[in-house]
């Protein structure tokens, strides 16, 4: 029986291949939109969960999502620099860390913010964190060597941006994976970002404004974005200076403030209270799950094209089964005219229909998580977030499902072949 | 062997007026051996169909020895034929994909009726229809060939009955002699009741009783007197 099936199968194996290559696609297609999907969902909910409150300028909580977390080069309005003295005195607060955007370096965000944001991200892999205001971390995927000279470009340089002359900060450290976007981010502190940008501390008592006189660099052009107070030149600024973290001289205004609250209650009160028209604070899972639900919608039609999709699959399958009764017609004639009992026929047909769509379910099956995987490496390289290809046990019961349909429909020539005598079925 | 017993057979197909067939009764005596002759569409595929419960009537019995086989299940008819009926079919229906030897096995296989010598009958077999090659596909084989590897597989199981519905009808002379010849031969030795449908009037001859079909009745049955030229 297995010699005459795998024959079968043989003699027809263009008409097979097409039958399988067909469920195939289908079945890759519904599944790479599924694992990509929730790739895309628990690889953000992941890149989320190391940041549990943000704080920043009342505006779009989604923008300041991205742009904090995602680090998406965008504008965020700017906060009273008052608010990180008043946060880090606060009790509630276990840690909080400014963070400034804007510039980049070969496409990878240069991000400044504190030594203890940089702690409380991961260890370091190599070197050491900054310690001057020329100095910079860099995040596991960006791919600089330590001691490299990295020159900023505000903005991103495909945009248009332009470069900074006065500073170039030098790679001292590297940072473990996080699996977040902040892996491809090179961190600097944030004291020269807001000397780059033209923004000191009120206070400031460090020589660099005796430099700033000194030498006369100035482009005359403003910065629009993240620096719009900007009132000074570019002057170079002294990349050995030490940096000063007392962050209690009334620091420029800030974009975001990343915040570890002590406890969960804690948590939700500080979100409570930085609400006003002075902060927006926001729990990044809060927003994404908001996100969500706004593309949902999205992901709805998603879905129904792929349904669609199996659905006019399905449909061929159930024609190329009817057709592959007709043809058979008469090799199924012939079987029951030498005898051959109900039970082989049945399970000729079947199995040979079976197997095929089967094939086709596993290989799709694995084609879509091949093409999961390859749009999630591609995501994962361009915005540092990793993202997870990965079944969960629902898709176990998906694969039942289709296979089980699969065996129903595999019956049907099975008995459409009974529905008409040996001597018919010999003349078709 | 098998003898037969037909008794009020009336079949009609839809648009045609007359019935294809129309036989009061027909007694095959079990191990004879009979010609089944005719105009072509007098009605002789049809007699032998429903006579192998091929195709369903709607009236009328057919017994084989006791067995109704009017009487049985569509499945039950299948096994039953498969056990007692060799068929040999002017189309051969062989199997391609499969060798010479699995062609003549598969029904039996299929059937799980694979004795122990039954692998070693079919060789027999096959080298008595004039095959040496067993494991020749069968999609390589010339026509006559074709029809020997189907007679092998009539013969494996030991039917009570062969039955050939225009076994060379499909073949040149030669090869067609040949294998009426083969025919003949396997069957006498297997003792079995033979019954062959047929235009090839030497292959006729050589039958001992001649059953003529026209319209659908039989319009004339005797011995066969004339002697094989
Ligand atoms: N399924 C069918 N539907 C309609 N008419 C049929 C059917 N099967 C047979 N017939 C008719 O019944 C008659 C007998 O056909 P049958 O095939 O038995 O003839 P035959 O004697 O075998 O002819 P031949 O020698 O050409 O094979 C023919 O007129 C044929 O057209
Ligand atoms: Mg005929």
């Amino acid at each position: 029986m297995i010699g005459f099936i795998l024959a079968d199968l043989r003699r027809l194996w263009a008409g097979s291949l097409v039958v399988v290559l067909l469920v195939a696609l289908a079945t890759a297609l519904g599944v790479a939109v599924t694992l990509q999907e929730r790739a895309l969902r628990l690889g953000s909910a992941r890149a989320a969960d190391k940041f549990d409150l943000v704080i920043g300028a009342p505006g779009s909580e989604t923008q300041l999502i991205l742009s904090s977390i995602f680090l998406q080069p965008s504008p965020l309005p700017l906060m009273d620099g008052t608010v990180l003295p008043r946060l880090l005195a606060d009790p509630r607060v276990a840690s909080a860390a400014p963070v400034g955007f804007g510039d980049s370096f070969g496409g990878y965000p240069v991000v400044g913010t504190s030594t203890g944001l940089v702690h409380q991200l991961e260890v370091l892999a190599e070197g050491r964190v900054f310690a001057a205001l020329g100095e910079a971390v860099a995040g596991s995927a960006v791919d600089l060597p330590i001691g490299y000279a990295v020159k900023p470009t505000h903005g991103l340089a495909e945009r248009g941006g332009h470069a900074h002359t006065e500073l170039a900060y030098r790679i001292v450290g590297r940072l473990e994976p996080t699996g977040t976007a902040w892996d491809r981010a090179i961190l600097v502190p944030m004291q020269a970002v807001w000397a780059l940008h033209g923004m000191e501390a009120e206070s400031d008592a460090d020589g660099r404004h005796d430099h700033a006189d000194d030498l006369e660099h100035d482009h005359g052009h403003s910065h629009d974005e993240a620096a719009s107070g900007a009132k000074a030149g570019h002057a170079p600024i002294d990349a050995d200076a030490a940096l000063n973290e007392d962050w209690g001289k009334v620091p420029p205004g800030l974009p975001a403030i990343l915040v570890k609250p002590k406890s969960i209650a804690d948590a939700y009160k500080l979100r409570q209270e930085y609400r006003d028209t002075e902060t927006l604070a926001v729990f990044p899972g809060e927003v994404l799950t908001n996100l969500y639900a706004t593309l949902g919608d999205a992901k709805r039609v998603l879905v129904a094209v792929t349904t669609g999709a199996q659905v006019l699959v399905a449909a061929a399958i159930l024609l190329v089964t009817i057709l592959h009764v007709g043809q058979r017609r008469r090799q199924i004639g012939a079987l029951r005219a030498f005898g051959a009992p109900r039970r082989a026929v049945f399970v000729i047909v079947w199995s040979e229909l079976f197997a095929l769509i089967a094939a086709g379910v596993l290989i799709g099956f694995s084609l879509g998580f091949g093409a999961a995987k390859f749009i999630a490496g591609y995501l994962s390289g361009e915005s540092g977030v990793a993202m997870p290809v990965v079944f969960a046990a629902g898709d176990g019961l998906l694969m039942s499902l289709i296979l089980a349909f699969a065996a129903i429909l595999a019956v049907l020539p099975a008995v459409l072949a009974y529905r008409q005598s040996p001597a018919a079925a010999l003349r078709a | 062997m098998l003898g037969l017993q037909l008794q009020g057979i009336d079949i009609r197909f839809p648009g045609l007026a007359a019935p294809a067939l129309a036989i009061e009764s027909l007694t095959l005596a079990a191990g004879s051996r009979v010609a089944l002759i005719g105009a072509s569409g007098s009605g002789k595929s049809t007699l032998i169909s429903i006579l192998t419960g091929l195709e369903r009537v709607g009236q009328g019995r057919i017994l084989w020895d006791d067995v109704d086989i009017c009487a049985l299940s569509e499945g039950r008819r299948d096994r039953w034929r498969g056990a007692n009926i060799g068929l040999v079919l002017q189309d051969f229906h062989l199997f391609p994909g499969l060798s010479a030897l699995e062609n003549v096995l598969l029904p039996a296989s299929l059937s799980g009726a694979m004795a122990r010598d039954i692998g070693a009958r079919a060789r027999d077999l096959l080298l008595r229809v004039g095959l040496t090659r067993p494991t020749q596909m069968i999609e390589t084989m010339s026509r006559g060939e074709m029809q020997r590897v189907a007679i092998a597989r009539a013969l494996l199981r030991r039917p009570g009955v062969v039955i050939a519905d225009e076994p060379t009808a499909s073949l040149d002379s030669e090869a067609g002699a040949a294998v009426g010849e083969l025919l003949l031969e396997l069957s006498r030795e297997s003792g079995c009741t033979l019954l062959v449908a047929t235009h090839d009037l030497s292959l006729a001859q050589r039958l001992d009783r001649r059953i003529r079909l026209a319209g659908g009745r039989i319009v004339d049955d005797g011995p066969v007197l004339e002697q094989a030229a």
